[in-house]
């Protein structure tokens, strides 16, 4: 037998044969280098994990329109281009309008949406139901079901109201395709002529209304009945010039240059595009704990039919990328076009940087703390195995074990106590890992190979190192102690 | 031919003298015992002369060598060569089994060789016992367990301190017969005891008291 086979029975035997006080210092290895392990493993994950956890969170970029331009949904997919489309989750288009449930005499705001893409940038929607799939269903916010009692199944029926700012516009401004106008002017003896117009999709009048019942009947009067007077005015684009455009009807200049002032200084009103209903089927109800639970959400098919345009107001992008990258995407989109702007979700995108530095920092600490307390404890253990085994040690040497001999054999011990608990630290740190990835990420981690090998050393040094002051010990105990009949 | 002499040697603790000025001479081959009452200076004495405690004042020849003045380093080197020992408590290693505590001596001393160690064991009659742990030995065997490991390296010396202070008579003669065949064969022993009986089976007694070497007593009836 070699002496290295010696050597290997021996600290072996010691190991085996004296379970119980070995069993404390592996244990404590073994906890050690399973929290260790489990903790790299997370933290090597984390960013990926973390990634994944923060898009739940929802959209990390906003593509705008720039001031003045228009988005639609063309512009949206160009600016789409410029993201990797692996990084891209989802990208969501909104246009938000106003429609109203006249049968209720309620009004809210609705958006016109993708769908497809919600859930990506909004995993955080809870719907009762489903996200309608076809054009004329609709998703309900809660507090709208609540408030006028729909519930999945019902049907609701919208109405686009073109709301306009008709007060701030000029006459001039007022002259659009197919708007309906309408003003007045003073006429004959003070009295006040009142006219409407519904302009056609030349933006030249279609049809003219005049309200003349404070003019002279005989006179002034006539201008509401006159067919020939009347059409005059057809076909023509405003402003119009009394005299050459429209000649007065007779025994009533005053107003009929009244009428023509009316007509040239009409303005937009409100309710003059045809209100466009349509009926829609409830297929969800959603519920955020937000603001959207006011909002009817529709497809934008059913938008552009309401409102008789495909703008966009926003699209909600889902980006898996760091800080920095996000930064360059946005900024690539917004320089490379003239009508889209990009922006960050400074709130998402900056916690999940700031989360991931005091993540590291915890994991380091707590790494450190672990690594000192796995120290103290072997330490300690083997502390108490060097006072219990004090005679089999001064026999040892009275035997004639050198110092160096005794040195290697409790080194050997430890260094033996490090690679089982690096081997069971190792396998249960990655159960470990695993637990607490599924239970804290809800999804499970990949296993590191080099983990393995890498806790073993650790663990290894860990114990040799926790070695160094019990081995002093030993070494300084006096073979002379066996003698004395102790 | 002189294989152990102690020149005039002290050992001195603060005020307490353990040892004082005590000359011994052992022959080759002898066979020779220890007695004092406790306190006397016997464990100092055995301390030194198993090269584990250095004297304050004198000189000791082990095998011509002054030991006296040697590193702790060589005293393990010079104690691991030429010396055996037997204890009064046996001492074994608790989780090694009989054979491998014999084989402790010679991982120690040189190479470990499971046969020659089965043969020591053999010789004490303990073959069959080799795969035992200590706790499955009674004392008697653990005690000649503990004889083949002093004796597997062939020492020069065999230092036995009270080796039969803890075992029944049966046992104690077994013991005895043991070194009475080591003598046999040329093996030097010391024994150190305060048993009449286990001194008697010596050639010469030495006394010790105070310190100092009270009698030496020549046992006339040896090997009779």
């Amino acid at each position: 037998m070699t002496k290295r086979r010696m050597f290997l029975r021996m600290i072996t035997a010691s190991l085996l044969r004296r379970r119980s006080r070995m069993l404390i210092a592996l244990l404590s290895i073994g906890i050690g280098a399973t929290i260790l392990a489990g903790l790299v493993t997370i933290y090597v994950d984390v960013p990926r994990q973390m990634g994944a956890q923060f898009r739940s969170y929802g959209a990390n970029m906003l593509i705008l329109p720039k001031e003045g331009a228009m988005l639609d949904s063309d512009h949206l997919a160009e600016a789409l281009q410029k993201i990797p489309q692996d990084e891209l989750i989802g990208a969501t288009p909104y246009r938000y309008v106003r429609l109203d449930m006249t049968s209720r005499q309620q009004s809210f705001t609705a958006a016109g949406t993708d769908f497809t893409q919600v859930p990506k940038t909004s995993p955080y929607f809870s719907i009762e139901g489903a996200y309608p799939e076809n054009t004329r269903e609709v998703l309900v916010g809660k507090s709208i079901a609540d408030t006028i009692g729909v519930k999945i199944g019902s049907t609701m029926e919208l109405t686009y109201q073109p709301t306009s700012s008709s007060e701030e516009l000029s006459p001039e401004e007022s002259r659009i395709p197919n708007a309906m106008l309408s003003g007045s002017a003073e006429g004959f003896g003070g009295g006040v002529v009142y006219v409407s117009l519904q302009l056609d999709g030349n933006g030249a009048i279609e049809s003219l209304e005049i309200n003349a019942e404070t003019q002279t009947p005989e006179y002034g009067g006539r201008t509401a009945e006159d067919e020939a007077f009347l059409a005059q005015f057809k076909g023509k684009k405003l402003p119009l010039t009394a005299g050459e455009d429209v000649e007065a009807l007779s025994g009533a200049t005053v107003t009929s240059e009244a009428v023509v002032t009316a007509v040239n200084t009409a303005r937009k009103t409100e309710k003059t595009v045809k209100p466009q209903t349509l009926n829609f089927t409830v297929t969800g109800i959603l519920t955020t704990g937000g603001e959207e639970e006011g909002y009817a959400f529709l497809s934008l098919e059913d938008m552009e039919t309401l409102t008789g345009s495909g703008q966009l107001d926003v699209a909600e992008l889902s980006v898996s990328a760091g800080a920095e990258q996000l930064e360059t995407y946005a900024d690539a989109i917004t320089q490379g076009d003239d009508t889209v702007q990009a922006r960050l979700v400074k709130r998402v995108t900056r916690s999940e940087a700031s989360v991931l530095e005091k993540l590291t920092a915890l994991v380091f600490l707590v790494t450190l703390v672990v690594l000192l307390l796995t120290m103290i404890c072997v330490s300690t253990t083997m502390m108490a195995v060097v006072s219990e085994r004090r005679r089999e040690i001064g026999l040892r040497k009275a035997l004639g074990a050198s110092d160096g001999s005794i040195r290697k054999e409790f080194l050997g011990e430890g260094l033996f106590l490090g690679l089982l608990g690096g081997v069971m630290g190792g396998i249960l740190g990655f159960v470990f890992a695993q637990v607490v990835s599924v239970n804290v990420f809800g999804s499970s981690i990949m296993f590191q190979p080099l983990l393995l090998p890498i806790t073993i050393i650790v663990s290894m040094a860990i114990a040799a190192l926790s070695c160094l002051l019990p081995i002093k010990r030993a070494v300084a105990i006096d073979p002379a102690l066996v003698l004395k009949g102790e | 031919m002189s294989l152990l002499e102690l020149k005039n040697i002290s050992k001195i603790y603060g005020d307490l003298k353990a040892l004082d000025n005590v000359s011994l001479h052992v022959d080759q081959g002898e066979w020779v015992a220890i007695m004092g009452p406790s306190g006397s200076g016997k464990s100092t004495m055995m301390n030194i002369i198993g090269c584990m405690d250095k004297p304050t004042k004198g000189e000791v020849l082990l095998d011509g060598v002054d030991i006296s003045r040697e590193s702790s380093k060589n005293l393990t080197d010079i104690r691991r060569d030429k010396i055996g020992l037997i204890f009064q408590q046996f001492h074994m290693v608790n989780y090694l089994t009989a054979v491998e505590n014999v084989m402790v001596s010679q991982y120690y001393h040189s190479m470990p060789d499971e046969e020659e160690a089965l043969e020591a064991l053999e010789r004490v009659g303990l073959r069959e016992r080799a795969r035992h742990l200590p706790s499955q030995l009674s004392g008697g065997e653990q005690q000649r367990v503990c004889v083949a490991r002093a004796l597997i390296n062939h020492p020069e010396l065999i230092l036995a301190d009270e080796p039969t202070g803890n075992l029944d008579e049966a046992n104690e003669n077994i013991v005895l017969d043991l070194f009475a065949q080591l003598h046999k064969e040329g093996t030097t022993l010391i024994v150190v005891t305060h048993d009449p009986e286990v001194a008697d089976a010596a050639q010469r007694t030495i006394v010790l008291e105070h310190g100092k070497v009270a009698r030496e007593v020549i046992n006339e009836n040896f090997g009779k």
